[in-house]
This record gives C-alpha cells, structure tokens and sequence, in this order.
C-alpha cells in the first residue's frame, strides 16, 4: 500500500534534489507577505491561486520558478522584484516619541485612499501621496520614518515571497499556524530530536507520531530515500499527516515509509483481513480481479511490514505521541538493537520525568537525559541590535536515553576501594557524628542526576549503611 | 563512516562509557589491552560483542559500556583541540542551513571536527563536505581522525587560512558555516564558493555581538537578505522525585490539637497546684502526668517543625512515638524504593553501591513507588548561558528579468527604501574603519 499520502504527482519531472529549488506543477508553496506572515498556495497547472485580501494570480506563472523570489501580483500577473538587501531594517520597532497620539496628521481619507487604490494607482504611490500630505512627517525620526513606511508597505503592497519547503521553513510556518497539532515541536527541538536520535541515510528507526507528520517529515527530509520508517498510528487507514504536503516529497523519498497501528503493531495479534482468494468458479471481472490484487497486494504489504518490525534491531524509536510514552516502550524496546537511541519529545516536562523515573527501574536504558531548548532571536539592524520582544515560550522538551545489552553478571568496581574508605573513616573518627539512616533518606529531594552527582556518592553510601545495618 | 554491523569488528571505533563524564573513543585493536579505573581489558575481548554491550573487566571488578558512535557521542568523547561546537548549535544549524543528504557544505575552521562529524553524517555519501582549518598542526589531527573514521569519501579538509586565500571551490556549495575569529573577511569568498543557480545560506558563528555586527555589515554588503541572528540553549532538566507536598489541613490540624493540649496541660497545673497546696493529691495524678508529659513533647516537636521550614517535610524529622511504631514499616519501604532509584538511575552511581544492597533490592518489596512520591523536572542550578551568536542570511540568485517587471521592482527598491540605501553604505564604512583600528 504504497501511497502514504494523498499527495501524489507525476513523478517524471520531479527530482527529490530539486524540490527545494524549483517549483513544480502540483506543489503546495509557501509564499511569506509582507507582514511577515505565511501562508500555502497550491500550484497546480493551468489554475488560479488566490492570496487572502491580495488577489488572485495564474500558477503558471509560478511553475518552473526558483524558490526565493519576491513578486507583486499585478491583475492576474506576477512581476518579480529584486531581493532587497537588509529586508531586516523595516521590521524594527523604531521608538514613537515625536508621534502625539489623536492629532490630526493624515488629511488623506480611507475613501480617497481607496479610491486610488480602486484607480490601480500603484501601493508606492499611494504611500508617496500619504507622505506628502502627512503633517508632521518631517518631524520624524528616520527610525519612526522608516517604521511608518513599513506599516503602509505591510498594508498596501500586494508583493509575496516564495519559501522553499525546507524543513526549518515547513516547521516554523507550522508552528506559527497552528504549534498545538505539531505538539509545539519548534524547529530547535525537532533539529535537536534528530540529531539525537543519529537520523541519517540508511537507518531504520520505530516512529509515533501524533505531531501531525512534523517528526516523519523530518526524518524523510533527513534519510534521503534510504534507510527505512515504520510508523505506528491509531487509525484504520495510513494516517495523513498533513505536514507532510508541505514537503512536496518525491514519492522516492516516502517509499521508505510505512504505517502500521496499534493492533497490526502487536506482535500476539493477528489482523483480521478480508480474503484475497475469492473461491468462485465465475470469471471474475476485471473489476473484481483488480480489487483483490490491491487486497492482495496491501495484506502482503502489511505481513511483511510486520515482519520487519518484529524482526526488530531497529536503531531508534522516537516518539512525539500523546499516548503513554512508557506503554509503548515496554512494547516496543524489544525491537531496538544494541546501542539504539530511544527520543521521547513532549510539550510537558512531568510526562518526561515520570518516565525517566520509571526507565531507571531497567538496567537496560543507560544515561537518560532530559533537557528543554531555548531559542532567542535577535533584530540586527545597524545601532538597533537588540533581542525581539516576543519569544517562543517553549519547544517541549526531549528525553534521550541510550538502550544497551545489560549484562547481571558485571559489578561495580568501586566498591571495594570505597567500603575501605568508609571504614577507615569510621574507625579514625567515631566522634564525626554519623549522619543517622532516617534523617537523610528522608531528605526529600532524592537528586539522581549529574549534576549533584557528588551528593549522590554521599548518599547512596549512606543508604547502603543504613540497610545494611 | 564508522561500522554499522551489529558487532564489534577489530579496527571498529567504539565510544567506551564509563560514566556520565567519562566517555572515550576507541578503536579496537586485539592484541592491546584497555585499562581504566573501571577495570582492565583486552581489546580481544571486545571483537563479536554486540555493540551497545555492558562489559564486565575479567578480574569481577567493574566494567565499561560499549557503544555505536554517533556524531553526539563523539562530540562528548573527542579529544579537544579548540572550543568545540555543541549539538543545540549544531542541531539548529543543520536545520537552518538546510543541509541533508546531498548537500555540498563548506566548514571553516575545523577545530575539533565537532560539527564536521554531525554534517558528514547527515550528507551521507551523496553529500560533501569541505572543511577548512588555518593551524596547521590540527589541520593534521583531524586529518588523520577523518581518515580513521572512513570519513575521507565524504569530507576533504584542506590546511588554509580562508579569510586570507578563500576557499578551493566555487559556485559550488549548497551552504556555508563559518567558525572563524573574523568571519566578515570570509563573506566575499564565500559567496564566490557558493553556488548561484538556487538559494543559498550562510551561517557564521561569533561569541561576540561586535563580531555580529561586522558580519552583519559584510553580508549586508555582499548582497545577503534575511538576515537574522538567533541564539539557542539547551536547558538540562535534573529529574527527582519527591514526596507529595503535605496537605496544610494536616499541619493545621496538628497545630490545633497542640494547642489544645496545651491548653489542657494549663489548666491541669493550675489544678494540681491548687490542690497541692490544699494538701489534696488526687490518686490518679501520677499516670495521667506521663502522659501529659509526652503530649507536651509532641506539641513542642510539632511547634518546632512549623518554625523550621527546612524540616516541614512529613518524614524529615518524625515524631518517634509508640503510636508511630507501626508506621515504621511503611517508611522503610519507601527507603528501599528511594534506594533503587538512586541504583538504577544512573550507572555512574551504581558503581558505588555494593552488591548486597543490590541484593536486598531484588528481594526487597520495593514494587511501585509509593504513591506519596512524585517524579518532578526543574532545570539544573548552572547551565551554559551563551555559546555563540548565529548569524544566517540567505544568498538568492537573481538575474532581472526583461520585461514589466523590472520597472516595479526598481520603483520599489529605490522610491521606498531609501534608508536600507544609506544603511548599506554607512555600515560598511564603519566596519572598514574598524577593521583598520584593529589592522593598526
């Protein structure tokens, strides 16, 4: 059952290295405005797009274009604009102190300004004119000039970038459109959840993703066509994940990855299938006979997706889900090999600790770390240097552990060295008064992590004492 | 680069984990042996291993955890030649500079080879990498550290002062990563470098916001747009757990009942007294004074708690009474289960632990945590606060178009942007001038 997504195009003329280079007949394009904010066009061939309040254009005139150009939208046409060097400098927060709020400045009207606009007057022109006119503009400083003519640009210019679908460029307009349904995954965090998880061309890894495909995206994007991903889902059907579309991946790119649920996943489970031999003497119709190949075809898929599955030395699981995250480990653990990377992302840090504290329970999960990014951006404009307002709260919060073969037989080597010290502490000074057994497990902050490791070594001696005592 | 078969093969590089803060590269040669205070082996030994096996030291005493290398492991193991880059950089490096399998990716300098590894790995062997180091002697390190790791197909690493001779491609890479003290006299060579039939990107790398503001200006000059700077951090979270915080109903109502009983104790001295002095002493005094007396402690050690916070936990400092005997039990197997946390959590602990403890724990009742402990995250008391700054701008190939277009785009660019105009030509004038202090 190949076709993952309902996107699918001609696959003739659409080489995966130019797919964010050119775009193609078919592409959902993300397109910037003025105001910083992005949005989706779907280029279909002989079509009309249409950008919310700037008008509609013939994707035509998209098709075979590179990614990166800005263009005006001129009746149904599109003309292209030169790149503007430090783009940066309009997008400033010039300070308003010569502005006095309620005088009258602007004796050009929202009718007449209009009507220009209805003329096909030009939006710099427009703006020229409310230049002229505006009372006390001389008066301004070149910041707060700068800052009015980016706010009339942002209101009249009817011009649009095109993005290419990068992975940072699809990420950060999800993130911005909509952060809940890619789990608040922002693109530091999800750069950082590759990494860890060692995604690269080649690697098989164990994939849940209830992030709407953000994570899959991601790791298709990262893998190049090679490699394999098993994805598990909670539906009957593939899931869709609509990040992604925004991909435009060749279907070369997406032949690594197939999808499996929760039920079909289950190794002591045994899927119900519909029959794909009809026993019928009757010549089947071609109808008929095509429908159960595709059956065929499809239960075939899934046996040996499971195969492969339970065949398991995996080399990652990762898992941006809202279900249980240690429900499915416990399941799915036994699919890693020696030395796989287990990555666990969630909007909320107690879902992570809770889970941390429970892996420690099993020796075979070494070194969990659970980190949080934090990712500042800064105006970088000459003398106006400074960090932006608004920034993102949060990126959730990622849980990397390491899985190895334990081995019950091996013993720690410190501990003759350290029961001799001990004991020669003991007997040197009786009078050290001895930290009482009670007192400190009872401390309530039980610190496990390196970052108090020296307190641990303290402490775990003394429950050892105080037990064995 | 680096072994992807299930064992260990003699000339693999593994990354051999101690602990947390000791992790070391080898390549494993039969015939050496590897000794550390975690015990001594031989390397033989670790041939037709799993990798990711705990390895026990042939003596009994300790042992080592030997794993696949990943370019973030290496990164924590590397020997150290220069301030390295770390994977929250590298991370969101990679994802802004759009750099994946295939990519064409120049790296200036080297250093360590830090994010040489993370890129070639991401690139794969349909991707390369040029990386440029200025020392001569590191340039050789990682040399040979790039050819151990079968890394040469994928990266070529050439010994030169970039800023100075510029790069030995051009028109050829997809995106390029500057490391360098003075980036913004590298800007000019790599946009030659770069490759102008699509987008390109550039990311460099500066501690300090003066070198920002230079690059700024450079790639402003050189017809970068998009210009942005980020800086991004990685929070480590210490996960613990604790006791689930008393409920203030219970400290009240203990609070409360003190009071009362002190109160009582009040007026049953007032009473004895009285009656002492009548000459009266009533018969069943003697009894019920103990008892008042062990009231009284448990008020005082209740009053004591609330006037120290520090204590307020319920366990911390508990009040051994006849009553609480029973309640022994209970707190015992929280301790057991406190213990196998604190043994499992991290092996680097478990080292210290002795074998009979860890007995006791396979045999101790210490199934689930009682539900009175919570597991929490709280960010660790000291992090790394600043890396670097990263500065990225974009390159956009553009040839102006004939035709109508061309006209709109000149109006725009020179009618409306006057100010971006005389920003271009006034910031490179001030980084001239400051190049030629620094120059002089």
């Amino acid at each position: 059952m190949p076709p993952k997504t309902k996107h699918r195009k001609d696959t003739s003329s659409h080489q995966y290295d130019l797919r964010d280079v050119v775009i193609q007949a078919g592409d959902c394009v993300l397109v910037q405005l003025p105001s910083g904010d992005i949005t989706g066009v779907k280029v279909d061939s002989n079509s009309t797009a249409t950008i919310k309040k700037f008008g509609s254009f013939h994707t035509n005139e998209l098709i075979g274009q590179k990614y990166g150009n800005a263009y005006e939208i001129q009746g149904k046409r599109l003309k292209v604009l030169p790149p503007r060097t430090l783009q940066e400098v309009e997008d400033t927060e010039a300070t308003n102190e010569y502005i006095n709020d309620g005088e009258f400045v602007q004796p050009l009207t929202i009718t007449e300004i209009q009507a220009l606009k209805e003329a096909g007057v030009h939006a710099t022109d427009i703006i020229k004119k409310q230049i002229e006119l505006h009372s006390s503009y001389s008066l301004k400083t070149e910041y707060s000039k700068e800052k009015y003519k980016k706010r009339k640009e942002v209101k009249y210019f009817r011009t649009f970038i095109t993005i290419p679908p990068t992975l940072n460029n699809v990420c950060e307009y999800w993130f911005l459109k909509d952060q809940a349904r890619i789990r608040d995954i922002r693109v530091d965090t999800l750069s950082q959840l590759l990494n860890l998880a060692n995604v690269k061309p080649g690697g098989r890894y164990i994939v849940v993703d209830d992030a709407s495909g953000l994570v899959v995206s991601a790791m298709l994007e990262r893998m190049g066509g090679e490699g394999r991903i098993i994805t598990i889902h909670d539906s009957e059907s593939p899931p869709p994940y609509p990040v992604m579309t925004n991909m435009n991946f060749s279907p070369e790119t997406i032949s690594i990855l197939s999808s499996l649920n929760w039920a079909t996943a289950d190794e002591e489970y045994t899927p119900i299938l519909p029959p794909t031999e009809v026993e019928t003497t009757d010549a089947k119709s071609e109808r008929q006979k095509s429908r159960l190949n595709k059956r065929k075809a499809m239960t075939n898929h899934l046996f040996s997706t499971r195969k492969e599955l339970f065949d398991g030395e995996f080399d990652g699981l990762i898992l941006a889900t809202q279900y249980d995250p240690y429900s499915i480990i416990e399941k799915y653990a036994q699919y890693l090999g020696g030395s796989a990377n287990l990555v666990v992302h969630s909007p909320y840090p107690q879902i992570l600790a809770d889970l941390q504290t429970k892996l420690r329970n099993y020796p075979e999960w070494l070194s969990p770390s659970l980190t949080e990014s934090w990712l500042r951006r800064y105006q970088v404009l000459p003398g106006r240097t400074h960090p932006l307002m608004n920034m993102s709260g949060s990126g959730g919060y990622l849980l990397h552990v390491i899985r190895v073969y334990d081995d019950p037989e091996a013993s720690y080597t410190k501990l003759y060295r350290h029961r001799n010290k001990k004991t020669k502490a003991d007997a040197g000074d009786s009078s050290t008064p001895v930290i009482e057994g009670s007192s400190t497990l009872s401390t309530p902050v039980v610190s496990l992590d390196e970052g108090s490791y020296h307190n641990e070594m303290q402490m775990t001696e003394d429950v050892k004492l105080s037990t064995t005592m | 680069m680096w072994s992807s078969t299930r064992e260990i093969a003699a000339g693999d590089l593994v990354i051999v984990w101690m602990t947390r803060d000791n992790i070391q590269p080898l390549v494993v040669t039969p015939g050496k042996d590897f000794n550390s205070k975690y015990g001594n082996y031989r390397q033989a030994d670790f041939v037709g291993v799993p990798y990711g096996s705990k390895v026990g030291s042939p003596s009994g005493k300790g042992f080592v955890y030997l794993l696949r290398p990943t370019p973030e492991l290496w990164t924590l193991a590397l020997p150290h030649r220069t301030q390295i880059v770390y994977i929250a950089d590298i991370a969101f490096i990679t994802s802004r500079l759009n750099i994946r399998p295939g990519s064409r990716v120049i790296e200036a300098g080297t250093g360590s080879g830090s994010f040489t590894h993370s890129v070639a790995r991401t690139i794969g062997e349909s991707g390369h990498l040029w990386s440029y180091e200025f020392h001569e002697a590191r340039a050789n390190k990682a040399r040979e550290e790039f050819t151990r790791h079968g890394m040469t197909n994928i990266v070529t690493l050439t010994h030169r002062n970039v800023c100075k001779e510029g790069f030995t491609v051009e028109n050829t890479v997809d995106s390029v990563f500057l490391d360098l003290p003075a980036p913004w006299d590298a800007v000019e060579h790599a946009k030659k470098a770069l490759r102008k039939d699509r987008i390109t990107r550039i990311c460099c790398f500066s501690p300090c916001m003066e070198q920002v503001l230079r690059t700024v200006a450079a790639l402003n000059e050189a017809g970068f747009t998009e210009v942005s700077m980020y800086e991004t951090l990685l929070r480590p979270h210490e996960v613990t757990q604790v006791p689930q915080p008393q409920l203030i109903g219970e400290v009240s109502s203990g609070l409360k009942e003190a009071e009362k009983r002190r109160e009582e104790k009040r007026l049953r001295q007032i009473a004895n007294n009285k009656a002492r002095l009548a000459g009266t002493e009533p018969a069943s005094s003697t009894k019920r004074k103990r008892g008042d007396e062990r009231d009284a402690r448990l008020a005082d050690e209740i009053s004591r708690r609330d006037l120290n916070p520090s204590d307020g936990s319920p366990g911390s400092k508990r009040v051994r009474t006849e009553e609480d005997e029973g309640m022994e039990a209970e707190a015992d197997i929280t301790t057991v289960s406190v213990q196998v946390d604190m043994i499992k959590a991290d092996e680097n602990e478990g080292k210290l632990v002795a074998d009979e403890s860890r007995m006791e724990i396979t045999t101790s009742p210490s199934s689930p945590t009682p539900t009175s402990r919570i597991s929490v995250s709280n960010a660790l008391p000291e992090v790394r606060g600043h890396t670097s700054y990263l500065t990225f701008a974009i390159l956009v190939p553009f040839s102006a178009p004939s035709g109508t277009g061309e006209e709109a785009a000149s109006t725009i660019a020179s009618e409306l942007a006057p100010t971006p105009g005389a920003s271009t030509t006034a910031a490179p004038s001030e980084a001239q001038d400051k190049s030629s202090v620094v120059a002089s």
